[in-house]
């Protein structure tokens, strides 16, 4: 190594990785061009495929639209996603809440808190088929049940993360609003609810991407009720594309907009959340 | 006193309809899909119990070997190969660059994006593109589609595995190098460590817990992986690349094997607990030693 | 207070559950009318089914229909089932997963149905050949069927004065002079690993018995030996397709032959809508496939494509049969059979589409088999074993895997024929 490195910017390094970021915008910018394209511009030679489309009409991603109905399976997987996440930070966080307080001392919640936390262990395939007959017996085959499994699949790791932070947090914080009559009810709401905000933030960034990109739990239980969230959709149109890669991809990008937008403003949230979430 | 029993009793009811939530959505279904590994049922019409038939033809059914076989082999190499990389990728973002935050930002985007978008803007790369690419440098291994070959497909599985990793992976390792302190450099550098010996002898050993992190989610991500197969090969060519999950949904849901199946994936849940519970303690071991 | 807010928090959990549960089975709204829905499997044909439920839903005030057509139906169907949660009429096609529902009971007995009189009988019989022990009723209204074997190019092959070949050694011949001109003979989209099973069932059906896989099950033959020929041919015409077959996909093969990159193409009729949405300009025409050594050996592949059972479960047989009244509709069908270039399964007076020109004497004579792979079970993924095969072209290994799984995958099935013969053998 050369002495120049130690101070001031290393460029060899910077160099190097702009020359990585190719692979990142290799497949995004093939994606935007051809989704731009219309199939009679499409050659078999790379140039073809590759070069700039000859005018940057939206045809195609109207034709998707209309193909894939974007606008119903985008809803689906607004309500879906928001619904989890919401319902996610009030349920595991209560629960985190009643496992964090009482585990060291009580022999039922350790067994309890034991009892979700392995649940990160099952594998949704040994669920899946049994849950597809379930959630129909009860009336739960559609978006509904689809939160509800969600907020069941996350609640080992997210009990686990609440149960874990709360450790942090003194219970001398708890016993002064206590000294002033308020209930546990009521002292969880007011003080310690409002503590866990950071890992809120955490739990609702890694719930919302998980969500929003799972394909398998709407696939087993949504198919067939002509409901669709974003991925799905992808997978149920692909006979509807044929051959028109153009129309195709047009689709896709439409289907990772929302999640790239999302992640071009809260960059700074969703980064912290996943190192949180992965490291705790 | 009565507090206390007010309290416990929040606690209680608290407790008590999420937990039977999460019974009810978790284990019922869990123990049902043990139930019917005991029969032939077909998903509808009636069954009968078949006992241990479904494990007995489990273990010589050679299509169910191969899923694992691939499985495996795809979760190892991936999780090799995405965390050698993403190492690199950390030690390259950590040091003194350039616009940092927008480097960090700009890797980190496979992530986010849907892995079956993913896996379908891939298999248009890998059928055409990729094919044309290997014609003009005139390598003929690259030149027809990697996704049609028994012996190339499931490398290219673990090239769409990898670039979405990757990006998980770099990031817990950066947040890891952060923790390193700057005078454990200093100090390193005055006994004249450089490069992989300061890597080898200085950096990682302070970083191992953050290579344990990687390794387990890795693992575990790899051995489910679902949307990857269905959107660039679903199982094929010639049934190579199937894995534990795509075989489990494919056959038992649309297949009609739904009691054989079931049984397959108990099989599988008792192979996840094993290499979980292998990893943590490997782990606690070694962050004992530590 | 304590308590109050106590109360409180059980009443939100509670009516949560219940908006939630109310959400899930409300939303079907209650129209006085009597609900009719069709799942049917062919997303192809989808815009046709749309326009008849639109046509149905003007013309009928009393049934309120919906044809459902999605992509992947046979997946959704078999979720729907997992789910009993039935559809009052199935579209389905005549093959094995027709064959698990009879004998699952899911399907109603319609032999009280008026318009199976004008339904051609031979396909009344490839139905019944397809229960899996002989079952007393009727379970599907045949609708329409298709055929496969080889579509060809007719402008390229008149503009070279190629004939149509009756026998194995003509068609090997054909396919040296096509490829002495620089045209790839044989186009193959087997990355979709179904396409494997088009050329092998148009050579099985001229090669093997038509009830091989009944002998199988009986007991008194092998497929290792009625294989065995077909295996052979199939790697022949391997040699004649596209360098690198398993990189496309069916789509993929259907837009190449579009576009003349090969002079045939070995599939079904029913792939005649998807070239033409490429290149509706092109000039297709078809034959059989010519397997056997002699001409007298051809046989039509053809079977049931599509047709229609109501479910057990539907509460609305009468309104499922006019239903079914309309969908049987002369032109109606005559519709369908333009759109998806099908053959009627109806008796009477249908124009067929030109693309079947080549294959008219052999339905006109009703020299037709249906197709093997309706007999094989789905889990079994013969089409895959087709792909491995054609890839490691070890004819051996193949049918001794063949022999070993078809054992392994029907031996429910082949108990409860063993269990049927035994009972009913001896009056027969």
């Amino acid at each position: 190594m050369k002495a120049k490195t130690e101070h001031g910017t290393n460029w060899t390094v910077t160099i190097l990785l702009i020359l990585g970021l190719i692979t990142i915008v290799f497949p995004l910018y093939m994606t935007i061009v051809i989704a731009f394209k219309q199939p009679s511009e499409m050659t078999n030679s790379i140039a073809g495929i590759l070069s700039l489309p000859k005018s940057w009409s939206l045809s195609n991603f109207k034709e998707a639209m209309e193909v894939t109905d974007f606008w119903n399976s985008l809803k689906n997987s607004l309500l879906i996603t928001g619904v989890t996440v919401v319902l996610s930070i009030v349920i595991h966080s209560l629960m985190g809440y009643a496992i964090g307080r009482n585990k060291a001392h009580s022999k039922f919640y350790s067994f309890v808190y034991l009892f979700i936390v392995s649940g990160m262990f099952v594998p949704f395939a040994i669920l899946m088929m049994p849950l597809a007959k379930q959630t129909a017996e009860m009336g739960l085959g559609n978006w509904v049940g689809v939160i509800l499994l969600y907020v069941v699949f996350y609640m080992p790791m997210n009990v686990l993360l609440y149960s874990g932070y709360l450790t942090n947090i003194p219970m001398a914080l708890e016993e002064a609003a206590r000294v002033d009559g308020a209930s546990t009810w009521r002292t969880y709401w007011k003080v310690i609810f409002p503590i866990m905000k950071p890992m809120h933030a955490t739990v609702a960034v890694i719930t919302a991407l998980a969500v929003w990109n799972d394909v398998m739990t709407p696939l087993v239980i949504m198919s067939g009720t002509g409901q669709n969230t974003l991925p799905l959709a992808q997978l149920n149109f692909q006979t509807q594309f044929g051959t028109n890669y153009n129309l195709a991809f047009a689709s896709y990008l439409l289907a990772l907009i929302p999640i790239v937008i999302f992640y071009i403003v809260c960059q700074k949230q969703i980064l912290n959340g996943v190192v949180n979430g992965a490291v705790k | 006193m009565r507090k206390i029993n007010e309290r416990k009793r929040t606690y209680l009811l608290i407790t008590i309809p999420i937990l039977a939530l999460f019974i009810c959505f978790n284990t019922v279904p869990l123990i049902r899909g043990f139930i019917y590994s005991f029969t032939n049922f077909k998903g509808f019409g009636d069954y009968d119990w078949v006992g241990l038939r479904n494990y007995v033809d489990l273990f010589s059914d050679p299509r169910v070997g191969s899923s694992y076989w691939f499985t495996f082999r795809l979760a190892v190499v991936s999780t090799i190969v995405t965390n050698v990389i993403s190492l690199i990728l950390a030690l390259g973002l950590n040091s003194k660059i350039k616009a940092k935050s927008f480097f960090r930002g700009a890797y980190f985007i496979p992530n986010v994006l849907g892995a079956l978008v993913v896996g379908y803007i891939f298999n248009y790369f890998f059928t055409y593109i990729l094919p044309e690419l290997g014609k003009m440098m005139g390598s003929g291994a690259l030149s027809s589609s990697m996704l049609s070959n028994t012996k190339t497909a499931w490398i290219a599985i673990v090239v769409v595995c990898a670039w979405q990793a990757i990006a998980m992976n770099t990031i817990i390792y950066i947040s890891g190098l952060q923790t390193v302190p700057e005078d454990v450099y200093e100090a390193g550098s005055l006994d004249g460590a450089t490069g992989w010996k300061k890597f080898k002898h200085l950096t990682f050993p302070l970083i191992v817990p953050f290579f344990t992190i990687n390794m387990v989610l890795c693992i575990k991500n790899f051995l489910m992986v679902f949307d990857q197969i269905m959107a660039l090969t679903k199982g094929g060519p010639a049934q190579s690349t199937e894995s534990i999950s795509y075989l489990i949904y494919n056959n038992g849901m649309s297949g009609g094997q739904f009691g054989f199946q079931s049984a397959n994936a108990v099989i599988f849940f008792i192979v996840i607990v094993l290499i979980s519970a292998t990893q943590m303690t490997i782990s606690a071991r070694k962050e004992e030693q530590l | 207070m304590k308590r109050r807010n106590q109360a409180i928090a059980v009443t939100l959990v509670g009516c949560m559950t219940a908006a939630a549960l109310f959400a899930g089975c409300g939303g079907k709204e209650n129209t006085g009318k009597t609900e009719i829905e069709i799942v049917q499997y062919k997303p192809e044909a989808a815009k046709y089914f749309d326009e008849l439920e639109e046509e149905f839903n003007a013309t009928h005030d009393d049934i309120h229909l919906t044809i459902d057509s999605p992509n992947d139906a046979s997946t959704i169907l078999r979720t729907r089932f997992i789910r009993e949660d039935y559809p009052d009429i199935i579209g389905i096609g005549g093959d094995i997963n027709y064959s698990y529902y009879v004998d699952a009971g899911i399907l109603a007995d319609v032999s009280d149905y008026e318009g199976l009189k004008d339904i051609k009988s031979a396909y009344l019989d490839i139905e019944e050949a397809l229960e899996i022990v002989p079952t007393e009723g009727t379970y599907a209204v045949p609708y329409v069927a298709n055929a496969a074997g080889i579509l060809y190019n007719r402008d390229l092959f008149e503009e070279h004065g190629w004939k149509i070949p009756n026998t194995w050694e003509e068609l090997m011949t054909l396919c040296e002079d096509i490829k002495s001109e620089g045209i790839l003979p044989f186009y193959f989209g087997f990355k979709d690993t179904w396409t494997c099973l088009a050329p092998w069932n148009s050579m099985a059906v001229d090669l093997a018995p038509s009830d091989v896989c009944k002998q199988v099950n009986r007991g008194e033959t092998t497929f290792s030996k009625e294989y065995e020929e077909v295996s052979e041919k199939y790697l022949e015409l391997l040699n004649y397709g596209p360098e690198d077959p398993f990189a496309y996909g069916y789509n993929d093969a259907c837009t190449a032959f579009a576009n003349g990159q090969s002079a045939m193409y070995p599939i079904g009729s029913y792939a005649v809508p998807q070239i033409l949405s490429v290149n509706p300009e092109m000039n297709i025409d078809s034959f059989v496939m010519p397997a056997g050594d002699t001409a007298e050996q051809n046989t039509l592949n053809s079977g049931v494509d599509l047709h229609f059972c109501v479910t057990e479960d539907s509460p609305n047989k009468e309104a499922a049969y006019e239903v079914l009244d309309f969908l049987l509709e002369d032109e109606n069908i005559q519709k369908y059979i333009d759109d998806q270039n099908a053959i009627p399964c109806k008796e009477g007076e249908f124009e067929l589409a030109p693309m079947l020109d080549g294959m008219n004497t052999f339905i006109e004579e009703g020299n037709m088999t249906d197709f093997q792979d309706h007999y094989y079970p789905s889990e079994m993924a013969v089409d895959a074993q087709i792909q491995t095969f054609l890839i490691n072209k070890d004819v051996d290994a193949f049918l001794q895997k063949f022999d070993k799984d078809w054992q392994r995958y029907n031996r429910d099935t082949i108990r409860k024929v063993q269990e049927y013969e035994e009972n009913h053998g001896e009056n027969q």
